[in-house]
């Protein structure tokens, strides 16, 4: 069986559909199964918001990384959930690099409350944005249908 | 710390022996909660002089919380003395004094954390017969490896910072770290509380 490069491609978009799809519900799902004030608690140690957001931010965050992993599993709204992935990634792995950076020695939050930010968050999140990166540009390149 | 002290006093008639004598209140309260500390760790002064004697009245005395105090020792630059102070509580605390060592410990953290000098620290809190018996229990193996296993226990915790609170209610543990707005930490436990 012979496939062509296009249908490869679109293989792999699938595939990769469900894995960040996946990977995003399961990571609101995590936090919607802890209590939210352990992810409040993680925003805050950033140091970038406010603890009102923060607190705001833990009751919704989770439902809405919940629907995005949805959205990029199901192919609905194809482009708008990649480039707010890859958009959320970005803003993930600048506030690691901004905590680092600051000396902080803060978890990460990203899959529950208790991964502190390490070598291996920025290899995890840094290929997730890869991933993510390479779905928004197919999804803006197949502009007619999602892959 | 007179709040501590005066919590202490309130609550002597339901404290429990606990392991070593580095607990407080009755160990069959609906939820275990294990601290994890060092006594070079700057959040940790605050945390034992500032909000511990919060948690106590809230939720030991009233019998809610059994608390289990843990030696989280750290190393490396700034906690080159950390050892000794972790030993020195551990060994104050089979003499019962466990509480005051750690009072004077922090109290003076900023003086004997740099100098070396714990021992001028811990003897204040002690009766001249009890220091005796520290300075031998210091140089006790079985003292050190108390120490060690702390640490084992809060790594297999997954304690990675300090101070850390483990809240365990039915079997599930809950790590908390985050000290900067109590009102959050106690709406975490009285949700933990209501389940």
């Amino acid at each position: 069986m012979v496939f062509s490069k296009n249908r490869i491609v679109q293989i792999a978009v699938v595939v990769l559909r469900f894995a960040m799809g996946g990977a995003f519900a399961y990571a609101g799902y995590v936090k919607l199964a802890e209590p939210w004030q352990l992810f409040a608690a993680n925003i805050a140690d950033y140091e970038v918001v406010p603890m009102w957001a923060a607190k705001f931010l833990a009751h919704t965050f989770p439902w809405f990384e919940v629907l995005l992993g949805a959205l990029l599993i199901t192919g609905r709204w194809f482009r708008t959930s990649t480039a707010a992935t890859s958009l959320l990634l970005l803003v993930f792995v600048g506030l690691m690099v901004h905590a680092k950076v600051g000396g902080k020695n803060i978890n990460c939050g990203c899959f529950g409350s208790d991964e502190p930010i390490s070598w291996k968050t920025f290899v995890r999140d840094g290929s997730m944005l890869a991933v993510s990166l390479y779905l928004t540009a197919m999804a803006f390149r197949n502009r007619r249908k999602p892959a | 710390m007179k709040t501590f002290v005066l919590a202490l006093a309130v609550m002597l008639p339901c404290l429990a022996a606990g392991p070593e004598g580095k607990s407080l209140g009755n160990p069959a309260a609906p939820m275990r909660m294990d601290l994890y500390g060092d006594f070079t760790c700057g959040h940790c002064k605050m945390l034992h002089e500032q909000l511990l004697p919060r948690i106590v009245a809230d939720y030991v005395t009233p019998g809610k919380a059994y608390l289990v105090f843990h030696e989280f020792t750290l190393t490396g630059p700034g906690h080159e003395h950390s050892q000794a102070a972790s030993l020195y509580a551990a060994a104050a605390a089979r003499v019962g004094k466990y509480q005051q060592v750690c009072d004077a410990l922090f109290l003076t953290q900023s003086s004997w954390a740099l100098s070396g000098k714990v021992w001028e620290a811990v003897s204040p809190a002690l009766t001249p017969a009890e220091q005796k018996k520290v300075q031998v229990l210091m140089k006790d193996p079985s003292v050190a490896a108390e120490v060690q296993r702390d640490l084992e226990q809060g790594m297999a915790a997954r304690v990675n910072q300090t101070p850390t609170l483990v809240m365990t209610r039915k079997g599930k543990q809950t790590p908390w770290s985050y000290w900067n707005d109590y009102g959050l930490f106690k709406s975490t436990v009285d949700m933990l509380l209501s389940k």
